[in-house]
């Protein structure tokens, strides 16, 4: 589902972020990436959506070589990953329905569609009885069910979350875990990336280890 | 998709109420400019070939001339090309018409006891668009014929009127241009503004998967909306101005504008700065909508 092939990246004249990263994540995995602050990990997400570019090496996401596609087709690859980001980027003006519907909008939907996944999307992170609020109303647990589930309401083949855990308690955050869980289940790909060892500790997939843009080491628990 | 793009432009619009107002008013102010000045040249033109309707070739005669001088000349006035009608005018009847024409001042002509005026050849021309070349042409192949005194068609007048035309016709178009520069300005700037407002959702839009084309569109549609409302509001301004000037001076002028009435500039013209307004409001939006789009690009 992804490869990466000594891929290297360095943002503007600084020191490199990415040395050399290769890695085969398959169709159906769950994969965490961690390491210490800087290590690169964010850097790597954002590459495999190509809202970073790299400076060397190939990338396939999807079977489609990243590094080759051009800007004004660049949206079609980010239609096929979810993206839950760190700071959750919810739109404080819409409602949590609309924020979760907007990821259909933009995509030409129509209507019935998506107030149907919308639905379903927020059904299966529990938050059908807060879709009339707004982000700022919610808890901060709340705020990241709304993200994912705009992340998954259009059943993308492959789900990239940064630090979804970064700002929660760690009840809060196994919570969330388990929604990635059951994501999974259904068939997504999922690269995580995060430095909270509690989170690691919960579960038995693959976990990559970055530092100081180098894969330290890979280690397969479970 | 459209529907969409228009939701989101009427959502634009409204939620920035007070720039976009401002934005339109500048708009409406600035092409009020070329439109007044388009409205002038469109009267003066239309004064201008209302009075060349009525430009005939005056050819006067020599007190001395002879019988067949007089014969020869009106053969050659009668075949100029498109010549209708040519008329003689004795010094007698001249005579006769300058006073009826000067009845009321007839106190200073009393004092004349002998006739001024010379003997004339009257040439009315066949209406045409070029009119007033056809009696140039006609008056240049008499000139210097033995027996003529002078020849008159007004053409110091439509001469120099035409030349004015052209200065102001070169004006309207030098001012248009500059104008429209500055209307692009003002659209791009409050696009740029409506653009900043929305950034977060423009950057979100961009991260998860939205067409460019999506996000640009709406931005689009809020140009061209202030490009056309402005064009519009200026139209809608020179109307007004037209209806003062038709209530207050028309037909007032006496002989000199007697069956000439104030033009509105026609429908083409409309059209052409709508067309015109519509074109730069969408060119103002791209401009700002691409430039803030291209700040992505990595
Ligand atoms: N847009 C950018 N421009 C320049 N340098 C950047 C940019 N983004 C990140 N960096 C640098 O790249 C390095 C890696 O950043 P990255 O965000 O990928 O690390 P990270 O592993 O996600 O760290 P954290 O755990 O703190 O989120 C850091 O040194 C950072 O300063
Ligand atoms: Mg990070």
């Amino acid at each position: 589902m992804i490869q990466l092939y000594n891929v290297y990246k360095a943002y503007q004249s600084s020191h490199p972020v990415l040395i050399d990263i290769s890695m085969v994540i398959r169709e159906g995995a769950f994969v965490f990436i961690t390491g210490p602050s800087g290590a690169g990990k964010s850097t790597l997400l954002k590459i495999l959506f190509r809202w970073e570019k790299f400076d060397r090496g190939q990338v396939l996401v999807n079977r489609m070589n990243i590094g080759k596609i051009p800007e004004d087709r660049l949206y079609l690859l980010r239609r096929k990953i979810g993206v839950v980001f760190q700071d959750y980027k919810l739109l404080p003006n819409k409602t949590i329905f609309e924020n979760v519907a907007f990821a259909l909008e933009i995509m030409g939907a129509d209507r019935k569609a998506i107030r149907y996944q919308t639905w379903e999307a927020l059904k299966n992170v529990g938050l059908t009885h807060k879709k009339d609020a707004y982000p700022l109303q919610l808890s901060g647990g709340e705020q990241q069910r709304t993200a994912i589930a705009r992340a998954l309401v259009n059943r993308p083949k492959i789900l990239l979350a940064d630090e979804p855990t970064g700002n929660l308690d760690p009840d809060i955050a196994s919570e969330i875990l388990s929604l990635f869980e059951a994501a999974n289940k259904a068939g997504t790909t999922i690269v995580l990336a995060t430095h909270s060892q509690d989170l690691l500790r919960q579960s038995d997939h693959p976990i990559v280890t970055l530092n100081q843009g180098r894969i330290l080491e890979t280690q397969f628990t479970g | 998709m459209f529907r969409n793009a228009l939701h989101y432009a009427i959502a634009n619009i409204r939620s920035n109420r007070q720039v976009c107002l401002a934005s339109i008013g500048s708009i409406a102010v600035a092409l009020s400019f070329p439109g007044l000045f388009l409205f002038i040249f469109v009267n003066l033109n239309s004064f201008l070939s209302n009075w060349n309707r009525e430009v005939q070739l005056m050819v006067y005669l020599k007190d001395d001339i002879t019988q067949q001088q007089q014969v020869d000349i009106e053969a050659l006035l009668q075949q100029s090309p498109n010549a209708e009608m040519v008329t003689f005018i004795s010094r007698e009847d001249a005579w006769t018409d300058f006073q009826t024409l000067f009845a009321d001042k007839s106190g200073l002509l009393e004092e004349l006891d002998f006739n001024p005026l010379p003997a004339s050849f009257r040439v009315h021309f066949k209406e045409g668009p070029d009119r007033v070349d056809t009696i140039r042409g006609a008056a240049d192949s008499t000139k210097g014929v033995p027996g003529i005194e002078s020849i008159d068609y007004g053409e110091q007048w439509i001469a120099s009127f035409e030349t004015f035309l052209i200065f102001l016709k070169i004006f309207l178009v030098a001012l248009g241009g500059i104008l429209a520069m500055g209307v692009l300005l003002i659209i791009s700037n409050t696009i740029k503004l409506s653009v900043y407002s929305r950034r977060e959702e423009i950057e979100l839009m961009l991260l998860i998967g939205a067409n460019p084309r999506f996000i640009k569109t709406p931005f689009f549609l809020e140009g061209i909306f202030h490009g056309t409302v402005g064009a519009i509001i200026s139209i809608g301004l020179l109307k007004l101005l037209h209806l003062y000037f038709q209530f207050n001076f028309e037909g007032t002028f006496g002989s000199m504008t007697q069956g000439i009435e104030f033009q509105f500039i026609g429908i083409f013209y409309i059209a052409m700065i709508i067309g015109a307004s519509m074109l730069v409001g969408w060119l103002g939006s791209s401009l700002s909508v691409n430039q803030f789009l291209k700040s992505y690009q990595k």
